[in-house]
């Protein structure tokens, strides 16, 4: 399902473009998937249950953190067979595996502003892969924010960058106190994504 | 099994309606308002207007007298400020203080409508315990505890002209 298109063969400008990417490193590859196969993609996921989620940041409708078919966990291990490698060598960091989640946010869901990192997690890399909508969402961007810290808690968080949730897209960005990001408010229709972390 | 923090934590959580009524939740609003917020917007933590130390003398009186009936305890107001939220606007509730004694915390709605889906989650060790919905005009007692936080829910931008007014008032023992 997974391979790498010729958008990842210069990875020696894409580790430029990471580093030098604002608030913090991430890197955007779009018609991720090769357009013949995204059927065959998305009926993988068809029997996969999703539930809600609710907490002071979140409302969302995802799968468990555990894929409970074999198509998801086959799906998220040929992912981070296929990415790790080229990412370890993009980002400088030594990643092996992944895990994956399928995520449904509809009118009205969101995910508050946070960082993903907490030291005993050894997320690295967080991912987003965008699925093609049957009702394409108003809202639901990616949103990266440009922080201060001092003595280690944020004392600014200002609105830097604005990723659309395009069908076939990846987004990758790396993890640590000051990657804060958000999924701002879907405000109609139906974002879906597959979403998670590399780790060492 | 019933646990020490149940028996000594949290206690009183209720709400009382109508404790003012639209003309003087309007008025209160109006003063609010001219006295000025400021806008905080570390938006880790959240996203709301703050009006710290407001002069409603006799109507932070009026429901420490009301929180002090409802709880038998005899209150005085150790903190007081009032909250403004709008679409998009919320707290979290890593933002909010633990209080290592049992202080009693009100909410007064002076909001000018009800705002579906705007609450205010009290939660002991992370899970909701009560939540209490924008009614304008009611009062929420809660009695706190070590274990107790509390979160202001995400405000729906869908609803655009959504505004929320909190008066807070942290109570504690004469």
């Amino acid at each position: 399902m997974w391979q790498l298109g010729p958008g990842w063969d210069d990875e020696a400008q894409l580790a430029r473009a990471w580093r030098a990417a604002q608030p913090f490193p991430y890197l955007v590859f779009d018609d991720f998937v090769a357009g013949a196969r995204l059927p065959e993609l998305l009926a993988m996921l068809e029997e996969e249950p999703v539930q809600r989620y609710e907490g002071d940041i979140f409302v969302f409708e995802a799968s468990a953190p555990e894929p409970t078919t074999p198509e998801l966990r086959e799906l998220r291990a040929s992912f981070a067979s296929v990415l790790a490698p080229a990412l370890s060598r993009i980002t400088g960091h030594p990643l092996r595996r992944a895990d994956m989640r399928a995520y449904a946010y509809r009118a009205g869901h969101y995910l508050l502003p946070h960082s993903d990192h907490q030291d005993d997690l050894g997320r690295v890399i967080a991912y987003v892969y965008y699925l093609p909508s049957p009702e394409p969402p108003a809202g639901g961007e990616l949103e990266l924010f440009a922080c201060r810290a001092e003595h280690g808690e944020l004392v600014a968080t200002d609105s830097a960058r604005l990723i659309e949730p395009a069908p076939n897209r990846l987004v990758v960005f790396e993890v640590s106190p000051l990657s804060l990001h958000q999924v701002r408010e879907v405000l109609g229709g139906l974002r879906i994504s597959l979403a998670g972390w590399f780790y060492p | 099994m019933t646990t020490l923090e149940q028996l000594f934590g949290g206690r009183t959580a209720m709400v009382v309606d109508d404790v003012v009524g639209p003309s003087r939740a309007a008025e209160v609003r109006g003063r609010l308002a001219r006295t000025g917020y400021t806008r905080y917007a570390l938006l880790d933590r959240g996203s709301y207007e703050l009006l710290a130390d407001p002069q409603e003398p006799a109507l932070l009186a009026a429901l420490t007298e009301i929180a002090a009936r409802m709880t038998g305890r005899a209150l005085a107001v150790a903190e007081a400020r009032a909250l403004r939220l709008g679409p998009g606007d919320y707290l979290l509730a890593h933002h909010d203080r633990l209080h290592e004694d049992h202080p009693v915390e009100l909410t007064l709605d002076l909001s000018p409508a009800s705002v579906p889906g705007a609450e205010l989650h009290y939660r002991r060790r992370g899970q909701v315990y009560f939540r209490v919905p924008c009614v304008p005009g009611s009062l929420a007692i809660v009695e706190r505890g070590p274990t107790v936080s509390c979160n202001h829910t995400y405000v729906s931008k869908r609803n655009p002209v959504a505004r929320i007014v909190r008066l807070m008032l942290l109570l504690r023992d004469r």
